[in-house]
Parts: structure tokens; sequence; C-alpha cells
């Protein structure tokens, strides 16, 4: 009775607090729950003239069978694998190379923050323009038939949406151009934490520039490059957009997700698709962190 | 001796040099070609196997007034504007309040509610828009664009949520304090004092929600692909799909970029922060 009635005084106290927090906490988590009990319960649900049957493995079984679904797999694979260092690198050159004061430093910086401001669909609309195939801009580049590059570097134009290898490489391309500020920036608040004095310290021991970088600047950046690591690995995991407008004949896991929906007008098996993509994302994070804290408990001696 | 310490010192300017002049051709290139093409002529666009040339043979602003004439574009524009201020109603109206109670009561465990609150945003969004869109079929908000709003508020709360909690953490407590003292409710001294002083930081938020909902391609594609309602982005995909006319396409394009671009030049600020939510620890 008295637990009770502290319960209800507990309550009342902070009644202001729940109502306005409650709301945003429902809204939020119940869609979250909503979105994972209804992904889970289609894609173990299998519907035949016979009826539904649930739960069933039918929809993975089917999958593991399909050879779209492999070879999407694999595409996706080695999409990320190339795609998340790619993000890190450009931006932790960009970073770089804003990180000392020069002339005009505040516009060159508002400059790199320009891909944020433009659309994901319009970055890929244009890459489609630029890749176009037989007549786009890089083809006539790349041909040498403008007088600023005279050089021919292939003698026929390329067919960029054409191979797989090409048109994932272009979605890559995108996807790092329209992120590069987001990983820069981070970095660049990474640099900016390691505090000047170890600089000076290294300057009066006589260390070079490279010795600063590797022993210095390397080490203690490695918490904002594993930020970015594994921020962009899952960005890369789900990228819908670009493999969507550029490598249409060639689908990653998440362009087969549309596929199966709207082709196959399948939404058990999409779900499945979505499940798998959901796990390999979870492992491939868990495995990111884990083995990056380790490299830094390795490489940081303090 | 000297000499030599000055050469290294020069090639490093210079391999500097060098990445700097890349990376911003890098950033500007396809934002020029964009451009390019907006104000292109036919003959600049379909050349017949001439090269097509780096600036237009006669620059013409045709494309933008055929967007102003043309119904799809118009409806579309007003549609993404709908949809946006949806979302922003819902995601503050929703976000601020939670916001200040998570910042205001430190209860133990509401670091840890907070954190999960902001990382929902992490869900992989290709992930979530089957069952959204299977929800939203048995409930009427297909091709809709209530359906549209709803969803980019549910993506863009976890940022309103973030932005909000730094704006009200520059709010000193006092202020409440010295307000509850004087008299005021709770709730009076929320809505009439600690909200116009947080107004600057949560118009920013506004503003990052609107950037998100009028970007925003996934959700609004699958929710509106088969109805005759589209989003400017997905009316983008639909151009593409009907007639890749690369000067049209090029045209919408920077209409719907435009915003963004000056918007995102006036929020920089609580652009980064949104950008990089939760990553700088």
């Amino acid at each position: 009775m008295e637990l009770r009635n502290k319960a209800i005084n507990l309550i009342r106290k902070n009644l202001f607090c729940i109502i306005i927090l409650a709301p945003a906490v429902l809204y939020l988590l119940g869609f979250l729950l909503i979105i994972l009990f209804k992904v889970t319960a289609l894609a173990l649900t299998h519907v035949s003239p016979e009826g539904a049957l649930f739960p069933t493995a039918f929809h993975f079984i089917q999958l593991s069978k399909n050879p779209e679904f492999r070879a999407a797999l694999v595409r996706t694979v080695w999409f990320t694998m190339i795609g998340t260092p790619l993000e890190l690198i450009i931006g932790m050159v960009a970073a770089f190379l804003v990180a000392e004061a020069f002339k005009g430093r505040g516009i060159v910086r508002s400059l790199f923050i320009l891909p944020l401001a433009i659309p994901t669909i319009v970055t890929a609309i244009i890459l489609y323009i630029m890749f176009d195939f037989p007549g786009g801009h890089i083809n006539d580049i790349l041909m040498g038939r403008h007088a600023f590059f005279p050089f021919r570097v292939i003698s026929y134009p390329v067919d960029w949406r054409g191979s797989g290898f090409f048109a994932l490489m272009v979605s890559i391309f995108g996807k790092v151009w329209r992120d590069m500020p987001i990983s820069m920036l981070i970095i660049l608040s990474g640099l900016q934490a390691i505090s000047k004095d170890q600089y000076e310290a290294a300057k009066t021991m006589g260390a070079n520039a490279w010795q600063t970088f590797f022993a210095i600047t390397l080490p203690l950046l490695t918490p904002a490059m594993s930020t970015v690591l594994v921020l962009r690995s899952i960005e890369v995991w789900k990228e819908f957009i670009f493999p969507f407008i550029l490598a249409g004949s060639y689908p990653l896991l998440a362009t087969l997700i549309e596929r199966a929906y709207h082709e196959w007008r399948n939404p058990n098996e999409a779900c499945a698709i979505a499940l798998i993509l959901l796990a390999l994302i979870i492992v491939s994070t868990i495995l990111i962190f884990h083995s990056l804290k380790w490299l830094r408990m390795r490489l940081v001696r303090i | 001796m000297k000499q030599k310490g000055r050469t290294k010192i020069n090639a490093g300017r210079l391999i500097w040099f060098i990445g700097m002049v890349l990376m911003i051709l890098m950033v500007l290139a396809p934002i020029f070609v964009m451009f390019k093409y907006s104000i292109s002529d036919r003959a600049s666009v379909v050349t017949g196997g001439m090269p097509i040339p780096l600036w237009p043979y006669h620059p013409t602003t045709e494309q933008f007034r055929g967007l102003a004439a043309m119904d799809a574009f118009v409806k579309s524009a007003l549609t993404s504007m709908e949809a946006a201020l949806l979302a922003v109603i819902v995601s503050l109206a929703i976000g601020t309040p939670a916001a200040y109670a998570l910042v205001r009561y430190r209860f133990p465990g509401m670091m840890v509610l907070a954190t999960l609150l902001i990382s929902v945003r992490l869900f992989p969004d290709i992930v979530s828009v089957v069952p959204i869109v299977e929800t939203f079929t048995k409930v009427n908000l297909l091709n809709s664009v209530w359906g549209v709003g709803l969803a980019h508020s549910l993506l863009s709360m976890p940022y309103v949520i973030f932005i909000a909690m730094g704006v009200f953490e520059t709010i000193p407590k006092d202020l409440d304090e010295q307000a509850q003292i004087l008299g005021a409710s709770k709730l009076y001294s929320f809505v009439r004092i600690i909200l116009p002083v947080a107004l600057p930081g949560l118009a920013a938020a506004a503003i990052y929600v609107f950037l998100l909902s009028w970007d925003e391609f996934i959700f609004a594609y699958f929710l509106l692909a088969f109805g005759n309602l589209s989003t400017l982005p997905v009316l983008l995909q639909k151009i593409l799909s009907w007639t890749p006319q690369h000067n049209l396409l090029a045209a919408v394009s920077v209409m719907l970029s435009i915003p963004v671009i000056i918007f995102t030049f006036i929020v920089q600020k609580y652009m980064q922060a949104g950008a990089t939510a939760g990553a700088v620890k």
C-alpha cells in the first residue's frame, strides 16, 4: 500500500516530464517495434493458394537457391569493402587539406561542404548524365576529344551502366562524393582534439613531419577514424539510391528489396532480404567496432 | 643544408597544392555539369556524335520556363512542400518537448533513453521501408501527402531531439527555476520562457527537417511509386524512366538543389551537428 502511494507520488511529481516525454518515446519506439515485428512476421510467412504458413523459413531457403540473390549478396559485400575505406580515405584527404590555416581556408571549407547540399537523387542523376553512353562527358574526356586533355585513354566509349563493375564503381564514386563532407567533419573535429603541446614536444625533440604524423597524428586520430568507418559502413551496406539509378541491372541487396517488392510482387521475400541485410549490418558493425578497438589498443601506448 | 630544407618544404607545399586543386575540381565538376546542362539548348545536348561542349553553344533559360508551365512539376513542388511542412510540424511538436525533458530531468537511465532515441536514425531505411509501406497501405496512407509527411517525421525525429537537446543545454537551468519561484507552472515556464529563448536553435532544427524531407527519396518513392502524386525527387526518377532528356533532368535537379544549397549555408553549424550527430565523443 505504501509502495503504491510512493509510486503514485513519484508519478504525480514528475507528471510534466512524463507527459512531454511520452509522445516521442511512444512514436519512435512504437514505430520501431511495429517495423521489427512486421518485417519478421512477413519474412517468416509464406502465402500460397492453400493458405498462409507461419512460421516458415521458406523464403530464406528460396533465396539461398536464387542465383540473383547470391549475385546481389556478393556484389554488396565487395561494394561495401571498397566503398567504406574509400569514404574514410577521401574524408581524411579533405580534412588534412583544410586542417592548417591558409588564405581562403573558410571558402575552401564551405566549398568542401557543398556535396552535403546536393540531394542524393540529384547527385545520382548528374552521374547518370556524366557517365552516359556513348556520348557522356566522361567518355568524351577519356577519349581525348577535348582540347584541354588531348590524351586518348580509351579508344571506344565505355558503356558504364552496361557493366556490373563500372556501374557499381560509379555508384561508389557518387556515394563517396556525396558523403565526403561528413567524413571530413568528423576527422577535422578529431584533428582539433589533438593538443598542440604534443606537436610542440615532438618539434623540440627534433621529429620531422613524417615522424610526427605517424607517431602522433595517426594514433590519436584513430577514434575519429573508427567512428567514420563504423558509421559509413552502415551507410554503404544499405546504399539504395545510387545503385538504383546507376546500376539498375546489377542489384545490390538494397535494390533487390525494391525489385522483390515491385517487380516480383513478393513483400514476404522483400522482408526476408531486408532481414538478411539487417543481420549483415549488425554483424559487420560489431566486427568493425571490436577489431578497431583491438587495433587501437595495439597502436596507442600511453 | 638550408637549400635542402627549403626544397623539401616546397615539395610538401606542391603536393598539398595539387591535392587541393584536384579536390576542388572533383567537388565542383558534378555541380558545374548540372548547371551547364540546365541552361543548355537542344543542340548542345544532342550533338550527333560531336563531343558535348563544356559550355552550351547558346545558353538558354527555356528549360526553366518550361518547368514553370509544366503541371507535373508545379504539383510535385507543392506536394514536396506540403510533405516537408507536415514533417516539420509533427517532428518538432513531438520532439522538442521530449528533448526538453531529456535535458532537464536527470533520472537514472535518462541518458540511455536519449541515446536510444537518437540512434534510431541508424536503423537502415531500406529495411524499414517495406513494413512501413505495408502498414500505411492498411490505413490508407499510400499515395497521400500525409503518409510521406509522417514517414519523414519519423526519419527526422531523432535529429530534432539531438539538435533541440543541444539548444536546451545552452539555456541555464536558473531561468526555469526563477520562473517557477515567481509562481509560473512548469508548462507556462516551458512555453512562455524557455521556448522563445530556444527559438533560433529550433528554427535551425526545423530547416534541417524541411531539407531532410525535401531531399528524401526512398520512402517517398515506395509510398508514391504507382500513384499520380509525386514529390520532386520522385518526379525526377519518373522523368528519368519516361524520357532521359538530359537538360530537363538537370533543370529539375537545379530547382531541387537550390533551396538546399541556400539553407545549408544559413544553418551550416547545425547541419554539421546533425550530419555528425552522435559521432563526436
